[in-house]
């Protein structure tokens, strides 16, 4: 055991410090353009496509100086890269499951951003069941003809393509009939809808595909493996955001702490009431776990002992651990934790994600990571059964299978 | 950046793992319940000739001069086994007089720590229930050279076979640690019966005992930072143990759930204990990330060691009262009853709760640390 970064990590880390000091936006980003101009920062930086090999326009770094890299920016505030889905586990599938045609046409476009891609996977009646997914795409020589709904993708309208999982075969058990493709959503028969969630912004969207066209040359493997494919990327680089994820954390509890030095009750500062100190107590413990959890899983991918099922444990542990850091600061905030806009500094807060609000921002945003990338409930599956080996259980569409 | 055992480490843990699997059984810790002493000296040389006893003391006292993560390990399987005895009262004694003892003293203590001849405890708990050294009522008096010490201390665990009891008291000075004699006069031992019958907890009594000179350890008022530290690592290790006491639930409780039968399949396949047995797992594995990073901030000096370590025992504390909890939820009516031995490993992780400060006291000292 040694939990000291390495004389490299630290240097790697100072010069990321400086380049982010000199460089980081000091307005917001207010246009896709001025987004896409960041993001091409990033990447001829080195800061965007990390861990990609070289060979395909990466910089063929450790996930050690990755978690560095998300650590400092969150540690600025700096505003994310984006096609954040593509690099980050949409080009991995094209790099492990893609033919050269593809490999050549789409990834150095994904990590300079001149082309944004989205995730189409979930449907209106396919959430955690994934598999039992109803979106079509049929054959039709050249191409495949798609119809479908799909929910629930992020960056919906800013994306040229996609990557979707379609029925090819519907004779077959659920997840063998199944295919990946990569759609163009600049086409006719593709309508993005921005979908409103409850912090009141639209980061996701509903896509329609009525005979939308996905090309033969952009099926992604063979026909029917598509459930396999996407159960070997999804997840792909859980971990390493550790550090910057906990880093955000931990800007929000100075915050927090600042709130209940300024804000009285009975005449004295909320931070003077031994009822506040022991919550604040309580989350700072349950933080600092999450870090050095964070740190226990950078390690193993450092040795690259893929962390497998055992990265539903992160998963579950820290957006679980999201939701009573947020339920408690509004606990002491009161009516404070739940403006929309900030009248004072301490209650500026960025969600998780990076997005900047207030507390009542990233409170309402803590509710969506116990359903994204698998829902916590699906979590709790996934370790029952692989991690703990406990039987399967006895499920209506298994008995039909 | 290598948050894994080094060979070395997990060969500690796997002999530790074995040794306790093969002498420390359930029924054995059942058979010291009725022990006056609580406790196998046979064991106690065996776990000598080990080098556990002398695992963190220095080379020339018989020691192997090892850190905190590797006794960590060893605590970890202390806990899983519920195995009783002196073990960490002891190593943290003769951590204060290693790091503050004369020659003299560490003469006369360490390398009898190290054979197994002597066995020690701190008595770090005053008479009100307080964690904070500053507010001890105990007191000693200047008497010729040496002192006389008056008050009393609760909750000592394993006073009743130590051979020589650390007490701090308040001198003119200030904090002040002191060596003393079980056997002096005026010091009276009374057993509080607590309900893991494995934990011997003892009130020291001290009517004007009388201490040499000699029985000072480090200088008059000079033992504030030393009792500091002793705390948080008395804190880290009690963590440790009652990490392994709920890995040992959570085993006992999945293997439960994989065989057990109702509804014509076996309870793990339901849901609603599956996924129980996953947030178990969950509180498990983050509490193991809690430990060995206080252990290893603990050895390494990091600036955030003594974070660390109030971190670790308010986490630990309440993960392992839950997962210990839970297990028996998981087994029903069988877990409630005194033949299973759920209860050996629920009950020696509450009973390592309050001890070296409990949640509410470490958890105050995070928001000073971190908040001022």
């Amino acid at each position: 055991m040694d939990l000291n970064y390495s004389a490299e990590d630290r240097e790697f880390r100072d010069n990321t410090r400086r380049w982010l000091e000199a460089n980081v936006p000091t307005q917001e980003l207010a246009t896709l353009e001025e987004r896409k101009a960041w993001h091409r920062k990033l990447y001829e930086a080195g800061y965007v496509g990390m861990l990609w090999p070289r060979e395909f326009g990466g910089w063929g770094a450790s996930p050690m100086q990755q978690a560095i890299v998300q650590d400092e920016m969150a540690r600025v505030s700096a505003p994310p890269p984006i096609n954040g889905l593509g690099i980050g586990f949409i080009g991995p599938t094209i790099i492990v499951h893609g033919t050269d045609w593809q490999k050549q046409r789409y990834l150095k476009k994904m990590l300079t951003a001149e082309e944004i891609w989205c995730q189409l996977y979930s449907e209106p009646n396919a959430g955690s069941d994934l598999a039992s997914l109803r979106t079509r795409a049929e054959d039709q020589g050249d191409h495949f003809l798609v119809n479908g709904q799909k929910i629930w993708t992020s960056s919906g309208p800013i994306s040229d393509w996609g990557i979707l999982l379609a029925r090819t075969d519907s004779k077959v058990a659920k997840h063998k009939g199944i295919s990946c493709f990569l759609l163009h959503m600049r086409q006719p028969g593709v309508e993005v809808r921005p979908l409103r969630q409850i912090t009141g912004s639209s980061l996701f969207s509903e896509v329609f595909m009525t005979n939308a066209r996905a090309e033969k040359r952009d099926l992604i493997g063979k026909l029917n493996q598509g459930w396999e494919i996407a159960q070997t990327t999804l997840g792909w680089e859980r971990g390493a955001n550790s550090l910057g994820r906990v880093t955000r954390y931990a800007i929000a509890f100075t915050q927090l702490v600042r709130a209940a030095k300024e804000l009285k009750r009975g005449g004295r500062p909320l931070f003077d009431d031994p009822v506040v100190r022991a919550k604040l107590g309580r989350i700072y413990a349950d933080l600092e776990v999450q870090r050095y959890a964070g740190l226990r899983v950078l390690s193993a991918l450092l040795k690259s002992d893929s962390p497998g099922a055992a990265s539903s444990i992160t998963k579950l542990s820290y957006t679980e651990f999201e939701k009573r850091y947020y339920e408690l600061a509004l606990e002491i905030l009161g009516h404070r934790g739940q403006l929309i806009s900030a009248r004072e500094e301490f209650e500026e807060v960025d969600t998780s994600s990076g997005e900047p609000g207030t507390w009542a921002t990233a409170f309402l945003w803590s509710r969506a990571g116990t359903i994204y990338s698998g829902s916590s409930e699906i979590q709790k599956n996934i370790i029952g059964e692989r991690v703990l080996g406990l039987p399967k259980e006895v499920r209506a569409d298994r008995l039909k299978a | 950046m290598d948050f894994s055992f080094s060979p070395d480490q997990q060969l500690l843990k796997n002999s530790a793992r074995a040794f306790l699997d093969e002498h420390m059984k359930p029924a054995t810790v059942r058979l010291l319940w009725d022990d006056p002493r609580g406790e196998s000296d046979t064991l106690w040389k065996e776990m000598a000739q080990l080098g556990w006893l002398g695992l963190s003391l220095p080379e020339a006292y018989g020691g192997s001069a090892l850190g905190m993560v590797e006794t960590a390990v060893l605590l970890e399987e202390i806990g899983r086994a519920a195995c009783p005895g002196p073990y960490w009262p002891t190593a943290l004694a003769a951590t204060a007089i290693e790091r503050a003892g004369s020659d003299a003293q560490k003469k006369r203590w360490l390398s009898a720590v190290a054979t197994g001849d002597a066995r020690a405890t701190i008595a770090l708990l005053d008479a009100d229930l307080d964690w904070n050294p500053e507010a001890m009522t105990t007191r000693a008096e200047k008497s010729g050279s040496g002192f006389t010490l008056s008050g009393t201390k609760q909750f000592v665990p394993w006073a009743h076979v130590a051979d020589v009891l650390l007490v701090p008291a308040k001198t003119t000075d200030g904090l002040t640690l002191f060596l003393v004699d079980p056997s002096a006069a005026g010091l009276t031992l009374e057993p509080a019966p607590v309900m893991d019958l494995a934990a011997r907890l003892t009130a020291v009594k001290l009517e004007k005992v009388a201490v040499p000179a000699d029985g000072v350890l480090g200088g008059p008022g000079q033992a504030g930072p030393l009792l500091a530290e002793l705390l948080r690592r008395g804190a880290v290790g009690a963590a440790a143990e009652m990490l392994g006491a709920a890995r040992r639930c959570l085993d006992m409780a999945v293997e439960y759930a994989k065989v057990r039968e109702q509804f014509g399949q076996p309870i793990g396949s339901f849901q609603a204990i599956r996924h129980k047995c996953a947030e178990m797992l969950l509180e498990v594995e983050n509490s193991h990330s809690a430990v060995y990073y206080a252990a290893w901030a603990l050895d390494a000096g990091a600036e955030d060691a003594a974070l660390a370590a109030s971190v670790a025992k308010a986490y630990v504390g309440d993960a392992a009262r839950r997962v210990c909890g839970e297990a028996i939820q998981v087994h029903g009516g069988i877990g409630f009853t005194w033949e299973y031995d759920l209860h050996l490993y629920f009950k020696r992780a509450k009973a390592l709760e309050p001890l070296y400060g409990d949640g509410d006291y470490h958890r105050e000292l995070i928001v000073r640390r971190v908040a001022g």
